[in-house]
């Protein structure tokens, strides 16, 4: 097993080159130029283009590129043109408040999410069952983003019961940190919950049709038995799979709820940096999306051996 | 007890065992009061008032370091550093005295070469800096509070140009900090200003906190925009960046905000129904917005083609379209600079007033040989006032028959876009949207985009000797009236020359909580003298 989790890391070390090249080539192809918009509005075009080279931008693609993969090679992934930042100490400082957005989120999903997609398969047919697909159907079709103003104008300027924005680091006290959370966390968890309990109810519906469950009945254990003991085991690969993919959704669902909420997370740092061009800083969170998406995916794999012990690398 | 009560219950007794104990509740309520938290126009995405030129740039700025002299509310320079200045009979040298006691942030005394470093850095990047260097024969230092300037020739708008509020401003800095190139960043925030910049809180697009500078020496006089007495009140002023409006504006609603600065029409109904908030328009000086057209190539190099559109353009519809339907934001500008400010002229301007004229319009239109080329217009949709502009734009080109190439985009895109110089059809364009702080429109010294010298004019290289000579003229004029005389005739020959199209003159609101006082209208947000109880 440890030898197999070595060989995907160093797998992802290719993958994460080529989306580099893309994303790099994607904008130096597109529109837009950085030094437009540092000079400001009223800049002459001798203003833009000092400020041009000064950056270092009017040198050749291939040199530019060359150059950001020689520092990447160095552990080093380069300054905002903006900030004048390094790149890395950008992303720490964003990090804290995306993974704790997507944790809540990822939390709050799985506690919710699986026990509905539970009942929804043991009341197969029923009110409940209805109730719980239409809720699903619901959170699916609505944006975040209105999800999020609804939320907002309820919870926290008519009840007056959580703040509309902003993040408190967990090291300033568990309640202040999760205060920020819990409007941001449900806004994005919406169609993340309803997704999770429509596979958790395919599954665990296709499990319950097997004869071991009926035989599990037959023995005549309890219903919470058979259902959370013995089927959502055996269904759990799907629900494994579609929790993990759904991060990839998560990350791309933060940028809005970032926005909304005013958390300053790697969403709204990705955003910031795309309109203003700020290579360095996209390419930066760029390799980091990429290495986050294969390391889930790794992830994933070692957890189908957690959950079947057939499964073997 | 009230839910939130509970909810901090249960969370606290969750996460004792996570975090081994609660944090405090809630703020101290005079901790509380001592912080203003205050939501800016725009992202603070750097800090360099030279490098990078942006309005939100400048107004952090005006916090952390402080001019020799400081425009205010009458539009007059006033000293700010400057004890003293005397100028040769000449007009030719400029001997200038710093006030005593003045410091850095980092217990330095400010002396005669922090100033001449820095006037040397801004010079090379302000227009007005960049002409009187061009004048200039040396900067010296005499003694550490005394500095000379001395000119080939005389520049009679010397302390606007140390006092003006458009960007850049002549911020002082220390020495070390102002000999880094002009075109390079720096990343030392000491500044004499009344407030210092707290870097290690420093979250680019999110947060940037100024705490109180103990050791700043105010003018007696009274504070008046960025002159006088900069008396702060607070211990601290929190900039919070909100991208999102409705999140700005839930967020001042329910007091996690106190300040404001640019609420968007839309939102101000709601603003205004909560007691807890006062809006008021912010800024007096306002914006005028305008479009520019390319005046190097077809269809718009030909005068007759530009008048054509300015003939038959409303700038009702424009105005209602960035601002909505609350006729106190906006009025109809027949002409380029500031209403209501002194050398305000609508000399010429009766082609954009009365009632629209599209019959004539077509016939100037044809005349000027407009064959039915597309018109590349640029349009910033991440900008709701350049988007706005745009769609009515568009919507006046097709009725005047011009066959329009309406380029959607963002602003990076725009901005790039609109320095190039080729052709409409080979990555050109005909014509972009934008709008001038009415701060910058006051009088031609910081006015950009009224200049017509071509191929060093800005973006849309309109060349008109008759708007350049005036320019000259208002620059030579000795007195106040020579200055109106010389505005107004600029006024008639940029209209005649269409140098560009104002769209209209626009407000904005801010808006605070109640229990914050001393907001004053200027063109940037004033902290001094703004204060808040609990």
């Amino acid at each position: 097993m440890l030898s197999y989790i070595l060989r995907r890391i160093v797998a992802t070390l290719p993958v994460m080159a080529i989306v580099a090249l893309f994303v790099f080539s994607l904008l130096y192809i597109a529109p837009g130029d950085p030094a437009v918009v540092i000079a400001g509005d009223q800049a002459s075009p001798e203003d833009v283009e000092r400020i041009r080279q000064s950056l270092g931008l009017d040198r050749p693609f291939l040199i530019q590129f060359g150059d950001w993969v020689w520092r990447i090679l160095h552990g080093d992934l380069g300054t905002s043109i903006f900030t004048n930042l390094p790149v890395s100490a950008m992303i720490a400082q964003r990090l804290g408040p995306t993974l704790s957005l997507m944790t809540v989120t990822l939390l709050l999903t799985i506690v919710v999410a699986v026990p509905l997609g539970v009942v929804a398969a043991w009341k197969a047919g029923s009110l409940i069952d209805r109730a719980i697909m239409a809720f699903a159907v619901f959170g699916f079709s609505l944006p975040v983003f209105v999800v999020g103003y609804m939320l907002a104008y309820i919870f926290a300027l008519e009840l007056e019961w959580l703040p509309v924005q902003g993040y408190t680091p967990l090291a300033e006290g568990f309640w202040p940190w999760l205060e920020n959370l819990i409007l941001p966390a449900i806004a994005l968890g919406c169609v993340y919950i309803a997704l999770v309990a429509r596979i958790t109810r395919a599954a665990m519906l296709e499990v319950l049709q097997q004869d071991y469950i009926r035989t599990a009945r037959a023995k005549g254990l309890g219903q919470g038995g058979i259902l959370f003991i013995h089927a959502l085991k055996n269904a759990a690969v799907p629900i494994v799979t579609v929790i993990g993919i759904g991060i990839a959704l998560l990350i791309g669902g933060a940028v809005v709820t970032e926005s909304v909420f005013a958390i300053p997370g790697l969403g709204r740092l990705t955003v910031d940096a795309i309109l203003r061009r700020d290579y360095p800083v996209i390419q930066g969170i760029v390799l980091l999306f990429s290495f986050v998406y294969v390391l889930v995916n790794l992830l994933i794999d070692v957890t189908y051996t957690l959950v079947d012990p057939r499964i073997r690398y | 007890m009230d839910r939130r009560t509970v909810l901090k219950g249960l969370a606290g007794a969750g996460g004792l065992a996570l975090t081994g104990g609660l944090a405090a509740p809630a703020l101290a309520q005079g901790a509380a009061a001592r912080t203003l938290r205050f939501v800016p126009q725009a992202n603070l995405a750097n800090f360099d008032p030279i490098w990078g030129t942006q309005y939100v740039v400048r107004n952090a700025a005006a916090l952390v370091w402080d001019t020799l002299y400081g425009i205010d509310a009458s539009l007059q320079p006033q000293r700010q550093m400057v004890e003293s200045e005397e100028v040769t009979d000449d007009g030719a040298t400029w001997t200038f005295k710093l006030r005593p006691g003045l410091k850095f942030h980092d217990g330095e005394p400010v002396l005669s070469k922090d100033v001449v470093a820095s006037l040397s850095r801004w010079a090379a990047r302000d227009p007005m800096g960049l002409m009187i260097k061009a004048l200039q024969q040396e900067l010296t230092v005499v003694d550490d509070r005394t500095f000379k300037w001395v000119l080939k020739q005389p520049f009679p708008k010397m302390l606007y140009a140390l006092a003006k509020n458009n960007s850049p401003c002549s911020f002082i800095m220390p020495e070390r900090i102002a000999q880094t190139d002009p075109f390079k960043q720096i990343t030392d925030y000491v500044g004499s200003g009344p407030m210092k910049f707290a870097k290690s809180e420093w979250v680019p697009g999110a947060k940037a906190v100024f705490e109180k500078f103990a050791d700043y020496v105010p003018r007696q006089e009274k504070a008046s925009w960025l002159a006088g007495g900069k008396q702060i009140l607070v211990d601290r002023v929190e900039w919070v960046v909100m991208p999102d409006p409705a999140t700005a504006a839930a967020a001042l609603q329910n007091g996690e905000v106190d300040w404001w600065e640019s609420p968007i029409a839309d939102l101000v109904p709601v603003l205004k129904k909560n007691k807890n908030i006062s809006v008021d328009i912010g800024d007096p000086l306002g914006n005028i917005g305008s479009f520019r057209m390319n005046h190097l190539f077809p269809p718009f190099n030909d005068v007759r083609a530009r008048r054509a559109v300015l003939m038959a353009l409303s700038q009702e519809d424009y105005m209602r379209a960035i601002v909505g339907d609350d006729t106190a934001l906006w009025k109809p500008l027949p002409g380029f600079f500031t209403p209501d400010t002194p050398l305000y002229s609508e000399v010429g301007g009766e082609i954009l007033k009365g009632k629209r004229d599209f019959d004539a319009a077509k016939k100037l239109l044809a005349e000027s040989g407009y064959a039915g080329q597309p018109v590349t217009c640029l349009v910033a949709q991440d900008q709701p006032i350049t988007k706005a502009q745009g769609d009515v734009t568009a919507d006046l080109l097709k009725k005047l028959g011009m066959n329009v190439d309406f380029v959607a985009t963002d602003w990076g895109t725009v901005g790039s876009r609109r320095a190039q110089k080729t052709p409409p059809g080979q990555g050109g364009w005909a014509m972009f949207h934008t709008w001038h702080a009415g701060a910058d429109c006051i009088n031609p010294a910081p006015y950009t985009a009224i200049r017509a010298n071509g191929d060093k004019a800005w973006f849309g290289w309109p060349n008109s000797p008759g708007v350049e000579k005036e320019v000259t003229a208002w620059f030579d004029a000795k007195n106040v009236d020579e200055e109106k005389a010389a505005v107004g005739r600029l006024n008639k020959a940029a209209l005649e020359d269409v140098v560009y199209a104002p769209t209209g003159f626009f407000l904005s609101y801010t808006a605070w909580r109640k229990n914050v006082a001393g907001i004053t209208k200027g063109p940037l947000p004033f902290f001094w003298g703004v204060s808040k109880s609990a």
